[in-house]
C-alpha cells in the first residue's frame, strides 16, 4: 500500500530524515517510534504532502506521490490526523465531519459514513451541533480521527494519537483503530508510547536521528537489548 | 434631529467602510496577506463606470462588478499565487507594488485629472421620513450593505465553499489535509473581495460623481484601520470596525471646532493609534489566535 | 584589511565604492550629478530604514514622516526671514532665525530623534500587525498636519527658498555617516539583541531581552538617520511640499530596501542602486533616445510602471532580495583575485 524509499528531508540546512525506507502492506498496522526529534512527525507530514522531500520516493497505492499537494493525496484516499489534533475549533462538530468528506460527492455514502463515525464515537453525537473548540482533548482526538475517516481513506496516518490523553481515552482510541483494521484499513502510526505501539502494531520501525535504527515484527522487538540500544541511540545501523 | 441625521450619516458611511474592510479582512483571514491593491480594485470599478458612461445604470453597475471580480482574480493568479509561500513582508510589498503598478497604468491611460461620471445621480435626492431628510444614496448604501452582509453570512454558513473558507481561515494547512483545494478557496475569496470592492466603487462614484486614479487610496487606508480595529482575521470584526470608523469620522466632522475640521483625518488616525494601544488585537480577537509557543 | 573585523569591513568597503561612484559622477554632466546626488540621499534614508526594519524584522511605513519633520524644521531654520514673513506665520524667534545649514541639520535631526523617542514609547508596546499599522497612522497624521498647518509648513503651497547645498559630496558624506552608524549599532549588544528578537520574539523574551526597549532604541536611531536624509533631500530640492513625503516616496524607499535584501547593509545599497538605475533608464527613455534615425520615446509615467514591474519580478524570483543577508567583506574581493577574476 505504501512504499517509501530512501526518503530525505531537510529544513534548511538541518537534516530531519536522512534516507529512510518503510513498507506498509495493505491491512497492516505499522508503528514508527523513536525519541523526540527523531523525525517522526516530519515523516508523516512529508508523506501527506505538507513538507517537500529533498530526495527519495514515496509510492502510495501504486502511484508515485511525492511532491503532490496535500489535497490531491486526500482525494487519493490518504488521510492524516496530525499531532495536536487540529480540529476546526470555530466550526461545529457536524461541520468538521462534513469537511472530512470534502473530496467526496456521494451523498448517501457520506451520510452512511457519518453514522458510522458517530456510532464509533458516541460522544460526538451528543455534541454534534456544538462548537468543536469546546470539546475535551480526548473528544477532539476522536473528532479528528472521525473527520479523517470521512474521506474513506485506504491509508490512515496517525501522529501521536495518545498524546495528552487520559489512559482510558487512549484505550478507546486504540480500540477504534483495531476495529478499523478489521474493516480493512491500513494504518501508519507515529507514537511516543512504546508499549502502546508495540501492542497495537503488526510491525514497528524505530526511528532515531533521521534514520531507521531497527525494524521488525512487534512481537520480535519487544524487550530485546538491541531494541533498547536502537531506541536510545547507543547502536547505530 | 441633527443628532439623528448624523447617526444616519455615520451608519451609511460606516456601511461603505464595512464593505471595504470586509474585502481586506477576507483575504487576510485566509492568506495572511494585506492586499494594498484593494484600493485599486475600487478604483478600477470607478473607471469601468466612467468607460461605460451613458449606458443604462444597470449595465454600468453590472459591468463594474464583473470587471473588478476578474481583476481581483487576475491579481491573485499573477502576483500572489507564486508568492504563496513567501514571508509576510514580501507579500506586503508585493501588494504595494501591484497597487502602485495599477495606479500608474490608469494614470498613463486616463491622465491625472479627476473626471466626472453620472451614476445614479437621482439618488442624491432626499427622501422624507417623518421630519428627516435622508439622501436616497445613504439609504441605498445601508440597505445594500445589509443585503450583502446577510448573503455573505449565509454563504459562509451553508455553501460548501463558504464552510471550506472558514476552515481555511482558521487553519489553512489542516484544511488542505482534509481535501480543501487551496487554489479554489483562495480564488473564491479574491472574487468575493472583488465584488465587495466593486460595490464600494458604486457608492463612491454615486456620491462624489467623479473618478480619479487616486480614488482608491484613502478608502483602502480606512479599510485597513477598520479591519485592524475589528481584529484582523475576523469578518464580523471587520464589519463592526467599518461602522465604528464611520461613526468616529462623522462625529469628528460634526463636533470638531471649525478650524480643526481640515485635520479630521489626522484625528481619525490618532483615535486609531489610541485604540491600538488600548486593544491591539482588535475587538473580536480570540485568545486562541495569539501566536502559539 | 583582513585584520579589521568583518562587521566594519562592510561599511568601509561600501563607502569606498560610494566615493568611487561620486568621483565618476562629479566628472559627468550636471544632470547626471543630480541623479547621483538624489540616489545618495535616498540611500541615506534607506539605510536609516534598514536600521529599524532590517534588525527588528518589523515593517515601518512611517519613516517618511521623519523625513518630512526633519525637512520642515531645517527649512524653517534656514529660509530667509523675509520670505518666511510672507509665506508663514511663525513665532518671532523662529521667523528671525537663519542658521547655517549644518546647525539647522543637527537641530532638525535631534528634534526628530526626540519626537521619535516620544512616539516609540507607546508604540513599541504593540505587537504583531498593530505596530506597522501604527506607523502607517503616523505617516498619515504627519501628512495631514503638514498639508493643513499653513502657518508653519505653508500647507498646500510649496515652501520655497531653501538653500540648495546638497551636492554629490554632501550626499556621500551623509551616506557614509549612515553606514557607519548602522554598522556601529549592529555590533552593539542592542543590535544583537534586536536581531535575536527578529527570529523569535518568544525566545528572545525568554532570554531576558526587553524587546520593546531594543525596538525603541533602533527606532530612534533609525528616525534620526532618516531625518538627516530628509533634511538633505529638502536642501537638494530647494522646496518642501507635503505631497512629496507621502505614499509614493514610502513605496520607493521600501522597494529599495526589499529589492536589495532587507537583512543586510549591502542589500540596502544594492537595492538603491538597482532602483535608481532602472528609474534613470526609463526617465531617459521617456525623454526620448535618438537611435540613429528614429527616436525611441515613451509616454510619461512609464518609469513608475517599470519600477513596479521590476520589484514584482525580483520578489517572484528572489524573495529575499538580490543579496539576501549576505554582506560585502574583504574575503569576497580576495577570493575573486585569487581566482584571477
Amino acid at each position: 500500500m505504501l512504499k517509501i524509499e530512501n526518503l530525505k528531508v531537510s529544513y534548511g540546512s538541518i537534516s530531519a530524515l536522512r534516507g529512510i525506507s518503510i513498507d506498509v502492506a495493505a491491512g497492516e498496522i505499522v508503528a514508527v517510534i523513536g525519541p523526540n526529534g527523531a523525525g517522526k512527525s516530519t515523516l508523516l507530514l512529508t508523506i501527506a504532502g505538507v513538507v517537500k522531500a529533498a530526495g527519495g520516493e514515496i509510492v502510495f497505492d501504486g502511484h508515485r506521490v511525492h511532491g503532490q499537494a496535500p489535497e490531491k493525496l486526500v482525494a487519493r484516499r490518504m488521510a492524516l490526523v496530525p499531532e495536536g489534533r487540529h480540529i476546526f475549533g470555530s466550526l461545529t462538530v457536524a461541520e468538521n465531519l462534513a469537511l472530512g468528506a470534502t473530496t467526496r460527492n456521494d451523498r448517501a455514502g457520506i451520510a452512511a459514513d457519518t453514522e458510522r463515525v458517530l456510532a464509533m464515537f458516541p460522544v460526538l453525537r451528543d455534541r454534534y451541533r456544538g462548537k468543536a473548540g469546546k470539546l475535551s482533548g480526548g473528544e477532539q482526538q476522536m473528532l479528528a480521527i472521525g473527520r479523517a475517516l470521512m474521506s474513506r481513506p485506504k491509508l490512515l496516518l496517525l501522529d501521536e494519537p495518545s498524546l495528552g490523553l487520559a489512559p482510558l481515552v487512549v484505550r478507546q482510541v486504540y480500540e477504534a483503530i483495531f476495529e478499523l483494521k478489521q474493516q480493512g484499513l491500513t494504518v501508519l502510526i507515529v507514537e511516543q508510547s512504546v508499549n502502546r505501539a508495540l501492542a497495537a502494531a503488526d510491525r514497528t520501525y524505530v526511528l532515531n536521528s533521521g534514520l531507521i535504527a531497527m525494524s521488525g515484527r512487534s512481537v520480535d522487538l519487544h524487550g530485546t537489548a538491541e531494541f533498547d540500544a536502537a531506541y536510545f541511540g547507543m547502536a547505530r545501523t | 434631529m441633527i443628532a439623528l441625521q448624523n447617526a444616519i450619516d455615520a451608519i451609511s458611511l460606516g456601511a461603505v467602510y464595512a464593505l471595504a474592510a470586509l474585502g481586506i479582512g477576507l483575504i487576510f483571514s485566509i492568506m495572511r496577506l494585506i492586499n494594498f491593491a484593494h484600493g485599486e480594485l475600487i478604483m478600477l470599478g470607478g473607471f469601468t463606470l466612467y468607460a461605460l458612461a451613458g449606458q443604462p445604470y444597470l449595465v454600468m453597475g453590472l459591468a463594474a462588478i464583473i470587471v473588478v471580480a476578474i481583476a481581483a482574480l487576475g491579481m491573485e493568479r499573477v502576483a500572489f499565487r507564486p508568492l504563496r509561500r513567501a514571508n509576510p513582508a514580501t507579500l506586503l510589498i508585493a501588494s504595494f507594488a501591484v497597487s502602485y503598478l495599477v495606479q500608474h497604468i490608469v494614470l498613463l491611460v486616463f491622465g491625472s485629472r479627476p473626471m466626472g461620471v453620472d451614476f445614479l445621480a437621482q439618488l442624491g435626492q432626499s427622501i422624507e421620513f417623518g421630519g428627516l431628510r435622508v439622501p436616497g444614496l445613504q439609504l441605498a448604501a445601508i440597505i445594500i450593505t445589509l443585503v450583502l452582509l446577510t448573503a455573505l453570512a449565509l454563504f459562509f454558513r451553508h455553501a460548501p465553499t463558504g464552510v471550506q473558507m472558514r476552515a481555511a481561515a482558521e487553519d489553512f494547512t489542516m484544511a488542505r489535509l482534509v481535501g480543501v483545494r487551496a487554489n479554489r478557496v483562495i480564488a473564491a475569496a479574491f472574487a468575493i473581495s472583488g465584488v465587495l470592492a466593486s460595490f464600494v466603487s458604486l457608492f463612491l462614484v454615486a456620491q462624489t460623481g467623479s473618478v480619479s486614479y487616486k480614488m482608491g487610496i484613502s478608502m483602502v487606508l480606512i479599510a485597513f484601520v477598520a479591519s485592524v480595529i475589528g481584529g484582523m482575521g475576523s469578518l464580523i470584526g471587520a464589519a463592526l470596525g467599518g461602522f465604528l470608523v464611520g461613526l468616529v469620522s462623522v462625529s469628528l466632522q460634526a463636533y470638531l471646532p471649525v478650524d480643526l475640521r481640515p485635520y479630521r483625518d489626522a484625528f481619525v488616525f490618532l483615535a486609531f493609534i489610541a485604540f491600538l494601544l488600548w486593544r491591539p488585537q482588535g475587538i473580536m480577537f480570540r485568545r486562541a489566535d495569539r501566536e502559539r509557543v | 584589511m583582513t585584520r579589521i573585523p568583518k562587521e566594519w569591513q562592510t561599511p568601509l568597503l561600501l563607502i569606498a565604492i560610494l566615493v568611487a561612484v561620486a568621483l565618476l559622477g562629479s566628472l559627468a554632466a550636471p544632470a547626471m550629478q543630480r541623479t547621483v546626488t538624489e540616489a545618495l540621499v535616498k540611500l541615506t534614508v534607506v539605510i536609516g530604514l534598514y536600521i529599524f526594519v532590517g534588525n527588528s524584522g518589523v515593517f515601518s511605513f512611517g519613516h517618511i514622516a521623519f523625513m518630512a519633520i526633519g525637512g520642515y524644521i531645517s527649512a524653517i531654520l534656514t529660509i530667509l526671514p523675509a520670505k518666511k514673513h510672507v509665506a508663514l506665520k511663525l513665532p518671532l524667534l523662529l521667523e528671525a532665525a537663519q542658521l547655517p545649514g549644518v546647525l539647522a541639520l543637527l537641530i532638525a535631526v535631534a528634534a526628530a530623534g526626540l519626537i521619535a523617542f516620544l512616539i516609540a514609547l507607546p508604540f513599541m508596546r504593540l505587537k504583531g500587525i498593530a505596530l506597522p499599522m501604527a506607523t502607517f497612522a503616523l505617516l498619515v497624521i504627519v501628512y495631514v498636519v503638514s498639508l493643513n498647518w499653513t502657518a508653519v509648513t505653508g500647507g498646500r503651497q510649496a515652501l520655497v527658498g531653501l538653500p540648495r547645498y546638497t551636492n554629490i559630496w554632501v550626499g556621500v558624506a551623509a551616506a557614509a555617516v549612515a553606514l557607519l552608524v548602522a554598522a556601529a549599532y549592529g555590533t552593539t549588544r542592542h543590535g544583537l539583541a534586536l536581531r535575536c528578537s527578529r527570529e523569535s520574539e518568544v525566545a528572545a523574551a525568554a532570554t531576558g531581552i526587553d524587546v520593546a526597549r531594543e525596538r525603541l532604541i533602533a527606532f530612534v536611531i533609525s528616525a534620526a538617520i532618516v531625518a538627516m536624509g530628509g533634511v538633505l533631500f529638502a536642501h537638494f530640492l530647494g522646496t518642501m511640499t507635503a505631497n512629496t513625503f507621502y505614499l509614493d516616496l514610502t513605496f520607493v524607499t521600501l522597494t529599495m530596501l526589499v529589492v536589495g535584501g532587507m537583512r543586510s547593509l549591502t542589500g540596502a545599497c544594492a537595492g538603491v542602486a538597482v532602483v535608481s538605475i532602472v528609474s534613470e533608464l526609463f526617465r531617459t527613455i521617456e525623454r526620448g533616445i535618438d537611435l540613429g534615425g528614429f527616436t525611441l520615446e515613451a509616454p510619461p509615467g512609464l518609469q513608475e510602471i517599470a519600477l513596479a514591474l521590476v520589484l514584482l519580478v525580483i520578489l517572484l524570483t528572489r524573495p529575499h532580495g538580490l543579496v539576501g543577508d549576505w554582506e560585502l567583506t574583504w574575503s569576497a574581493f580576495a577570493k575573486k583575485s585569487e581566482r584571477g577574476e
